[in-house]
């Protein structure tokens, strides 16, 4: 594994990290205040800050560093985490995403924003905190540290605690390693309660440390309460470690290993000639003979001390030091290949433990990464195996007269088998919306920025799953959505509360499954479509005549118009008049729909309906003109035979079907894509009840309908071109390729809309 | 600070100062709070961070008390555990056994 390949994980978990972090600071910015939660976020920051210095990303350090500073005022109860200070840490949040991917991508940063982030930082952790202006310690820690990105150990305290330094000269020349090159570790070390709770022992810990090189610590002991109000089995004290070792940061990681998700641990490198200047200011020396057999002697004892289920874990861990003088290469695999073991124990020693059980159920199922490569070609080799085993059975039916064989029951039962397996491959696809939603939030949080408007992003459903391309597809038009809701949809926090509103505007997010489908709705409680001002503007820009009668919905759908834009000034955010229809496009690229309810003073609410996957399809197989099409199921409502009464003709060519007392227009498909010149007699075919994305519903006829199976989707626009009315095309089973009809388009094309003159020229061309 | 008087209270440590020894240290600290006090950590062999940290937070309130707060005998292990620890207690030694 070369150095990008580590990187590129790297930036990976910096990803999970960042979702994790934003996630973490919404809950608290709805009010949440458990502790696990403030810490979680901590953590994010702390590792991407750890690793951001394992390659030297100097910017992502500084800015993590004094992030995170403050974010330990909120841990330790310093600073409340109120509305203001959580919108700097969103910001915060934000910049930190931005400099990751500067760092990975290289691009720039906005770096007038970052600073003046890392100043409101400061002054949170400094101002806000009157605590930290009693302890020097802390207090000067982040100036220095935002301007230079390696944060230094802090000096040593007012208490007079001073670092002692471990030095094994004196005890057995042999066991002092002669080293090549021993890089200078510092480590910062703070243990959290769980870690005494599972039985761990800081002490110990700190041996094994000290015996894997020169070290000199400080205990850091400024969160200690009075003896009256501490609880004896909290964590208070944290560790400023200094140690050269010739294992490296890997060798000290490997000590912490067992105890690394109970404690916060920032280990890093030192440059060899700061050492020097460090040592001096900041870490003044006492060398102290040290002798660590007497502490040897008590380890025998270390089940009495931690009677816990954890125990027998600790205790190898601690024998697999003994075992080994501290002469640091000969045993430089040892601690690896036992922590390969210890997790695995100890987390099922928390899991028994009631204590950690909080901490055990915040671990993740287990995972893997894999190439999204790998799952896309075994996903197309499934798709290929159902074709082949539809094509198979076909072939078996035609050749075998007798009906039941049993070559047939193998082949239904293969059928199944494929069907499962495509199931499970497609699930391999689906992922949480989430990640989508966090990053709506960070848009509402611009967006509101730039209008003065107060908004509150509210999310539903995140961890619905659907298909990742479908998730990948879904941030654009989500994007243009929210920016519109806050801009257009939500009125300026002045004349909200006039209209007896919260001034502060809400936007909620959902996301659900809804019949195979997955339902992504966007509702605002804003001022709602401004009918009379789309008219006019509809009227205005020729996309319809003065007079013309249209319903409230039809008004609503104007909006999805190319060129058209209600705003009266053109804005960054939004109002350039590509908005809405780029969405509705994008939409329907996807296979879905979008409608919108407005209620004037009340809001707005964009529903779109997507497939859960653009890989397969449950679709109808039908024969229009000697031709087969596939409709996809989802869009159907219901099928029927239509009988020459209930046909009710108007106007040159029009025709309505009378279904349960009410009329609906009748679409023959094939006179719509041209496959035939003149109208089929709507008795000799099937009519297909759809409903259309306004919400009406619509007969399409067709001949007749040969079955219903499951299709692989084969795009059309990669492998030839995009067809008006056409979704996309698949094989079937006898080799033959049939085309998926978009439902929509179709409809569209049959109201005289637009889309009719885009299909006649596509079939003249 | 180890200004002996007659009030002064005396507390001996048990040999095992160890994650369970925690509660029961401090409940015996509370005890005494109030009065000076000298500890005798002679007996100890083993002793972990959270009996560290509520030593140190004793020491801590004596401070705020106004009380003196002295360990007048310590072991070996304990010593060396506190310096291990990072913990200074020079300040707090009796001046008998301060090195």
């Amino acid at each position: 594994m070369d150095m990008n390949e580590i990187k590129e994980i790297f930036f990976q978990e910096c990803e999970e990290q960042l979702a994790e972090l934003e996630s973490g600071l919404l809950k608290l910015n709805d009010g949440d205040r458990d502790p696990e939660t403030v810490n979680a976020v901590f953590r994010a920051v702390h590792s991407i800050k750890g690793g951001a210095g394992a390659f030297g990303l100097d910017d992502l350090v500084s800015f993590a560093h004094v992030f995170e500073t403050t974010l330990d005022c909120v841990r330790s109860n310093k600073l409340e985490p109120n509305q203001d200070v959580l919108k700097v840490m969103l910001k915060s949040a934000d910049v930190l995403a931005d400099l990751t991917n500067a760092a990975r991508d290289g691009g720039g940063v906005d770096e007038a924003r970052s600073k003046q982030l890392i100043r409101e930082l400061e002054a949170l952790a400094n101002g806000e905190m009157p605590a930290a202006s009693e302890a020097p310690a802390a207090k000067p820690a982040p100036a220095p540290q935002a301007a230079a990105p390696a944060p230094a150990a802090p000096a040593v305290n007012d208490e007079g605690f001073q670092p002692i330094p471990f030095s094994f000269d004196d005890f057995g020349g042999e066991e002092k390693p002669v080293e090549p090159y021993a890089p200078t570790c510092e480590i910062l070390f703070h243990p959290k309660r769980e870690l005494y709770a599972k039985g761990n022992e800081a002490a110990l810990l700190l041996r094994d440390l000290s015996r894997i090189g020169e070290m000199s610590i400080r205990c850091d002991m400024d969160s200690l309460p009075l003896l009256q109000d501490m609880n004896p089995e909290e964590a208070y004290f944290s560790w400023k470690i200094s140690i050269t070792t010739e294992k490296g940061e890997d060798g000290v990681r490997s000590v912490f290993e067992f105890a690394e998700w109970d404690c916060d641990l920032e280990v890093r490198t030192v440059e060899e000639d700061h050492e020097p200047e460090a040592g001096d200011d900041e870490l003044p020396m006492q060398p102290v003979p040290f002798d660590l057999s007497i502490l040897d002697d008590a380890d025998t004892d270390v089940p009495a001390e931690a009677d816990e289920a954890p125990a027998p874990v600790k205790q190898t861990a601690v024998a697999e030091s003994n075992v080994v003088p501290i002469a640091a290469s000969p045993r430089a695999e040892a601690p690896k290949s036992e922590a390969r073991v210890a997790p695995a124990a100890q987390q099922a020693a928390a899991a028994a433990s009631p204590a950690a059980s909080a901490a055990s159920a915040a671990a993740a199922a287990p995972t893997i990464r894999v190439d999204l490569d790998r799952v896309d070609r075994l996903i197309n080799l499934v798709g290929e195996l159902v074709i082949n085993q539809a094509m198979l059975s076909q072939s078996v039916i035609e050749n075998d007269n007798n009906g039941v064989s049993s070559i047939n029951m193998g082949l239904e039962e293969l059928q199944q088998l494929t069907r499962e397996i495509q199931d499970s491959v497609m699930a391999i696809r689906a992922q949480p919306v989430k990640p989508v939603f966090q990053r709506m939030s960070r848009i509402v949080r611009e967006i509101a920025d730039v209008t003065g408007k107060s908004v509150r992003l509210i999310t539903e459903g995140e961890n619905t799953e659907v298909d990742k391309t479908v998730i990948d597809k879904l941030a654009e038009p989500l994007t243009h959505m929210i920016r519109n809701a806050v801009d257009h949809g939500l009125e300026a926090p002045e004349k909200r509360e006039a209209l007896g509103k919260n001034p502060e505007g809400t936007v909620r997010l959902t996301a659900k499954h809804r019949s195979g489908r997955i339902v992504i709705e966007l509702a605002d409680d804003g001022g709602g479509i401004n009918r009379e001002k789309v008219r006019q503007k509809a009227i205005d820009n020729d996309l319809i005549a003065a007079d013309a009668n249209l319903s409230d919905e039809e008004i609503d759908n104007l909006i999805f118009h190319a060129g058209f834009s209600t705003a009266d000034k053109i804005s960054d955010i939004s109002g350039r008049g590509v908005g809405m229809d780029v969405v509705k496009r994008s939409i329907q690229a996807l296979g879905g729909r979008i409608t919108i309810s407005s209620k004037p003073g009340q809001g707005s609410v964009f529903t779109m309906s997507l497939p859960l996957t653009l890989a397969v399809l449950d679709g109808m197989v039908v024969t229009v003109a000697g031709q087969t099409l596939v409709v996809p199921l989802t869009a159907i409502v219901e099928t029927l035979q239509p009988e020459a009464s209930a046909i009710h003709s108007f106007g040159a060519s029009q025709r309505l079907i009378s279904i349960r007392n009410s009329f609906c227009p009748l679409v023959d498909v094939g006179r719509i894509l041209n496959f035939r010149a003149t109208q089929a007699n709507p008795v000799d075919g099937v009519a297909l009840l759809v409903e259309s994305e306004g919400g009406g519903q619509r007969a399409l006829m067709v001949d007749a309908i040969q079955g219903q199976r499951q299709v692989v989707i084969k795009s059309l626009e990669a492998n030839y071109t995009h067809v008006p009315g056409i979704a996309a095309a698949t094989i079937l089973g006898d080799g033959r390729v049939a085309l998926i009809l978009d439902v929509d388009a179709v409809v569209a094309a049959s109201r005289g809309q637009s889309l009719k003159q885009e299909i006649s020229l596509a079939a003249t061309g | 600070m180890a200004s002996k008087k007659a009030a002064q209270k005396s507390l001996s440590l048990a040999p095992v100062l160890d994650l369970n020894e925690a509660t029961a240290l401090r409940d015996k600290l509370m005890a005494l709070k109030g009065s000076d006090l000298a500890i005798d950590a002679s007996a100890v062999e083993r002793i972990g961070a959270l009996c560290a940290q509520v030593l140190m937070a004793a020491a801590k309130t004596w401070e705020a008390d106004k009380r003196s707060y002295t360990f007048a005998k310590a072991s070996e292990p304990f010593l060396k555990t506190m310096q291990l620890i990072g913990v200074n207690i020079e300040h707090l030694l009796a001046k008998e056994i301060q090195r």
